[in-house]
Formats: C-alpha cells, structure tokens, sequence
C-alpha cells in the first residue's frame, strides 16, 4: 500500500500546505552502505523501514523516532520517486516540539544554548584543557536569551516545563 | 587572506587541540585567522535549529551578521555549523520579507543581517581558495606508504546544491587533499554512510555501534592506516565512538582517527604530539611506527 502523506509545515510565512507520497520501494534503507542510517535499529525490517515508520504513524509528531533522523539527505537521494522523507520528519519535529512530544535532551540542548551560548556544557575538563593549551577560556553569551524572548521559543519551554512540573 | 574564525561549541569545548592547532597551521597556508568575541553556537543542527527553526534562524543570522560587521567571510572547522550557517545566509540573502522578520527580532540585540558575506568550511578554503598546489608546497614530509581513509561526512555534502562541496555519493575531494600530503587516499565500502553521531545520542548506542563497526571494518579491509575527518562530531564518533564500538563488537583492529588538519601538520614536520594525538581515545602502534619513520 502506498503511503499518501499530506501535512503541514510552519514557514516563515505562514503554514504551507505538501505531502509525500511513498511508493514502498524500500530503496532509502535497504541499500546498505548508501541509505538510512537509522535503518540500523533493531527495531526496523527491510519490509518494515525507518522511514515507513515515520510517514506511516498514526501521530507522527508523537513518534520518538523521528528523533533519530540524522538530516542526512540520503533517502531524499536515493529515493527514485522524488519523494523527500527528510522534510517530512523535520516539520513532525518542529510539531512535537510545540506540542510537547519533544524528548528532555532536545529540551535541555535547546535551554543550554539559550542560557549560555553553547549547544554543550563548559565543563572543569574544558577549563583546565584550554588553560593547559594557553588558550582564552570559553565566554558565555546571554544575547540568546533575547531572542529566544522575542521569538517565543522561551515562553515555550517555560510552558513544557511546567506542564511537565 | 583573512577570515572570521568561526570556532562553534564542540571544537572550544571538547576538542581545544583542534583549535590551537588550526591557529598555528592555518595561517602558515596563507589562511589568516580573525579571532571574534559574540559569536555563539551556530546554532546546532539536530537539537535547536530543526525543533525550533525561526529561533535557529535568527541565531544564525546574529552569527552571520557579527561577521559582516568584520567585513570578513567566515571559516568554520565544522561540518555542522557550515551547515547551519550557509542554509540560514543563502535563504535570507534570497527572502527579504523573512530578512525583515529576521532583522526585527535581531534589533534587540543591535546586530543586522545584510547579506553580504560568504560562509567558508576550511577544507574548502585549503582546496580551493588556497589550492592543493600551495598545500604541495608545504609538506616537508611526505606521508609515504600511510594509507587513509577519508571520511568526509553528511551535513557538508547534503543537500549539495547548497553546500557545493562534492558528490554525496561519490566524494573525492578529501582523497585529493590527502594525496597532496603524499598519503594514499582509499575508497572502501560505506564511504558516503553516515559516522553514527546523531544516532549514538538521540537514538540507541546499539545501532550506532553497530553502524561504526560496518564503516570502520570497510576501511580496514581496504587496508587503512587512519581515518581523516573534517568535523569535530565525526572526530568524537571516529575516535571515542570508534573505542565504544570496538569493546562492544569486539573488534580486532584500531584505526586512529585525525583531523585533516593534524594530517596537514604531520606533513610540515610536526610531531604527533604536537599535533594532539595524545588527547586521542584510539591509537595504534603500526600507525605510529609508520608516522615515526616518515618524520624520522
Ligand atoms: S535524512 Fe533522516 S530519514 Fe533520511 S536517510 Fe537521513 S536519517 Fe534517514
Ligand atoms: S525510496 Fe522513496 S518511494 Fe521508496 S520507500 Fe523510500 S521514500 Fe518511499
């Protein structure tokens, strides 16, 4: 059966309306060494795929595996009918994340980089290592927490969190 | 010529060595370094700009801006971060009622996009602004008989109309840059895969061990000295990914796993230790016999 998926994506510009329609080739993640990466879950079957996985859910924002998408781009090239399972499962991440199906690490990464500028902890180990080399430390940057004011993005996890609390 | 040194989070915070080594060698190619105070992460593809694209994009163009502000395109030594960074530039060089969207919130922190510089990844840099001809030109070291298998990444051949570097599924240009050290670059079966990063955090070690043990056992059996990499998250997953893997699969062989420019440093004559290999989770002895005899 071939999987006829229309969804929304959240532009800049408002909500765009596209779809992905899937043949069921199994092309993206059966072709080892080329395909998928997240094919290698135990969990996947070359006639149960990664990627019918994520455009066959029955609430594909609320799929944790879409978190394992890599934004390789290779089901995109390898598919012959065009059809981009990548684009797909980025708009279901944005999605989850609004809806509050977004997983605790992607939560903390987003908080981590709004609070201090970076994507990952400074930790001692990063101190001494960059004293030991003589370089600058690492400075923080709170100009994100700006924007993420302006933007909502703060407002957002505030609510996840105390949704969560 | 000069550029804004784009440091990103993984290489300052985790991986320093990369980033002394990179000031010291860079600039002896002709590849001047502007160090910049304000730029942030990128921000960082999987975790903030995908869940959150408009907060990511406003992100990047405060980086982007920082550097215009310089008058001075930028470097990065990040496969990600050049993602991240060209996507954001390219769309708001070409969508000016998103730019304006963009500049509104960014005036709150006086910065504004303009549009008018470039994002460079540094192998693109060394191969093409500066040209393996100079890089030739360099090596007082050839790197005869090591063998290296290059490993060149997903986030900076995809999509490739964008990131214009090379073939997703036919990359060559690092063989090229490593066979101007006078190493031989190898082809081997799971080139283009993926190194399992994004996998081994947010999905399941398992698969990702088991991804990295296809790979590192394709370069093997093509006779591998090394594995060359351009990211500093390739690097992490190559080198302590690669010594998770192997306890794990059990794996009967170790393949060290350096930065291309640690690779560049070891042809002008630097020695392993100063190009870092200590902090390195996998070494091995015929790896550093055959980079003895080369430098002896
Ligand atoms: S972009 Fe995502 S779904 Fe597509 S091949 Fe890569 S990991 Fe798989
Ligand atoms: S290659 Fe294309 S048509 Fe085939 S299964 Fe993948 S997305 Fe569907």
């Amino acid at each position: 059966m071939v999987l006829n998926i229309p969804y929304s994506v959240k532009t800049p510009h408002g909500i765009k309306e596209a779809a992905e329609i899937c043949l069921k080739c199994g092309v993206c993640c059966v072709i080892e060494g080329y395909s998928c990466p997240a094919q290698y879950d135990a969990q996947f079957k070359p006639t149960q795929t990664y990627v019918y996985d994520c455009l066959g859910h029955e609430e594909p924002s609320g799929n944790k595996n879409i978190w394992q998408c890599v934004s390789c781009h290779k089901c995109e090239e390898m598919c012959p009918y065009e059809v981009s399972p990548v684009d797909f499962i980025e708009a279901m991440k944005e999605q989850a994340l609004q809806g509050g199906h977004a997983p605790q690490s992607i939560i903390g990464e987003l908080m981590q980089v709004i609070t201090t500028g970076y994507a990952f902890p400074i930790t001692p180990n990063t101190t001494r290592q960059r004293e030991r080399l003589g370089l600058e430390p690492v400075k923080l940057n709170h100009e994100l927490g700006i924007i993420a004011e302006k933007t909502g993005l703060l407002e957002l996890l505030n609510s996840l969190k105390e949704a969560q609390d | 010529m000069r550029y804004s040194f784009f440091k990103g989070c993984f290489i300052p915070i985790r991986q320093p060595h990369i980033e002394k080594l990179a000031h010291k060698i860079l600039p002896e190619l002709g590849v001047e370094l502007d160090t910049v105070t304000g730029f942030t992460c990128c921000p960082e593809p999987m975790g903030v700009s995908l869940p959150h694209k408009f907060t990511g994009t406003v992100i990047s163009a405060r980086n982007l801006a920082i550097a215009e502000e310089k008058d001075n395109d930028i470097i990065t030594l990040c496969n990600g971060c050049t993602y991240t960074l060209k996507q954001v530039n390219l769309q708001l060089k070409q969508d000016t009622e998103l730019r304006d969207k963009v500049n509104e919130v960014l005036a709150e922190t006086d910065h504004q996009f303009k549009g008018t510089i470039k994002v460079r990844h540094f192998a693109k840099v060394l191969s093409e602004d500066i040209g393996l001809e100079i890089i030739r030109g360099k090596v007082e070291k050839p790197l005869k008989g090591l063998k290296v298998a290059s490993h060149t990444g997903c986030h900076i051949l995809s999509p490739p109309e964008v990131m214009e570097f090379d073939d997703p599924l036919n990359p060559v240009r690092l063989d090229g840059m490593i066979k101007a050290l006078g190493a031989e670059p190898l082809d081997y079966s799971y080139k283009t895969q993926c190194c399992g990063w994004t996998l081994s955090n947010f999905g399941d070690r398992a698969s990702a061990n088991r991804l990295l043990g296809d790979k590192l056992r394709g370069m093997y059996d093509a006779g591998a000295d090394s594995v060359n990499v351009i990211c500093p998250q390739c690097l992490a997953q190559l080198d302590t990914g690669q010594m998770m893997a192997g306890r794990a699969l059990k794996l009967d062989f170790k393949l060290p796993a350096l930065f291309y420019v640690q690779y560049l440093a070891l042809a002008m004559g630097y020695s392993l230790e100063e190009v870092g290999y200590g902090s390195h989770r996998v070494k091995d002895s015929g790896f550093e016999a055959k980079i003895g005899g080369i430098l002896a």
